[in-house]
């Protein structure tokens, strides 16, 4: 499994098109994004990483970057994000961290 | 060795850090900054101490001043975290702000073997902070940055996994 992460807009979908040669509709194929919403409600997270994980590319928004948020909540859902992203960088073959558009591998070989 | 790990939240930079002072030799003392002001921070002390059970860790505890704590000498210290210390001597009424601070960390690297220290990046969430928020952010940016020029590695960790921004390679 390939796995990226980066904060918001960053161009990690264009990334991975580029990076492998697909188009949108290959990627919607063989991708999913967008797993950091997934986190929060999930009963167990190691289940759900083990999930993703079967996909080829799993891509995630990287949300724990800023000031920790007052509200309860909002912590809780920054807080499964990222040991989500945690388990889903362990399980990967490949890491990317994509900013502005440039990747960044954090694990494993670049894609291309 | 002075090692600084940084990171956001939930980004797995404890657990590396853990595992970097895990590769050292000899006594490996944990510095806890938190108080434990509600359930959350409970939990959170808790979650800590089970990631980092049966790795050999003495837990210290110590909210502000570090200067004054008593840290064996020679020994293998985690910081954890830096970012909860700058809150505690910005805020509470025996804190001594960004200055104290700094000469708290000094006086841990003259005393110490190893000194790993984790703080949080918390800075790319926007830009239109005010009052309370906006000291903070700009106080845990200084000492960032001061704490980042005195260390031989600086490492970001992104879901667990390490970037060195300085030095290395790590041991």
């Amino acid at each position: 499994m390939i796995f990226v992460t980066g904060p918001l807009f960053a161009g990690k979908r264009a990334y991975v098109c580029r990076a492998l040669g697909l188009s949108g509709e290959e990627l919607a194929r063989r991708a999913v994004w967008d797993v950091q919403d997934l986190a929060v409600r999930a009963p167990d997270l190691s289940v759900l990483a083990a999930e993703l994980a079967e996909r080829e590319i799993v891509i995630a928004t990287e949300v724990g970057g800023g000031v920790v948020p007052v509200d309860p909540e909002e912590r809780a859902f920054r807080e499964a994000a990222g040991r989500l992203a945690c388990l889903l960088a362990e399980r990967a073959e490949t890491v990317v961290r994509v900013c502005c558009g440039l990747p960044q591998v954090l694990k494993g070989e670049p894609l291309c | 060795m002075f090692t600084l790990v940084i990171g956001g939240s939930a980004s797995g930079k404890s657990a590396f850090a853990e595992s970097l002072v895990m590769r050292l030799p000899g006594q490996r003392i944990y510095l806890a900054t938190m108080r434990p002001w509600d359930g959350e921070c409970l939990d959170r002390i808790a979650r800590h101490r089970r990631l980092r059970r049966d790795k050999g860790f003495e837990t210290l505890e110590r909210y502000t001043d570090l200067a004054g704590a008593e840290v064996p000498r020679g020994a293998n210290l985690l910081l954890e975290c830096v970012s909860n210390l700058a809150a505690n001597e910005l805020y509470d009424p025996d804190g001594g702000g960004v200055e104290a601070l700094l000469r708290g960390v000094d006086a841990l690297l003259e005393r110490c073997e190893n000194l790993t220290a984790v703080t949080n990046e918390v800075f790319s969430g926007g830009a239109s902070y005010e009052g309370d928020t906006l000291a903070y952010l700009r106080a845990l940016a200084q000492v960032n940055r001061a704490l980042a020029e005195r260390a031989d590695a600086v490492v970001e960790v992104a879901c667990g996994l390490p970037h060195v921004l300085k030095g290395g390679p790590l041991p």
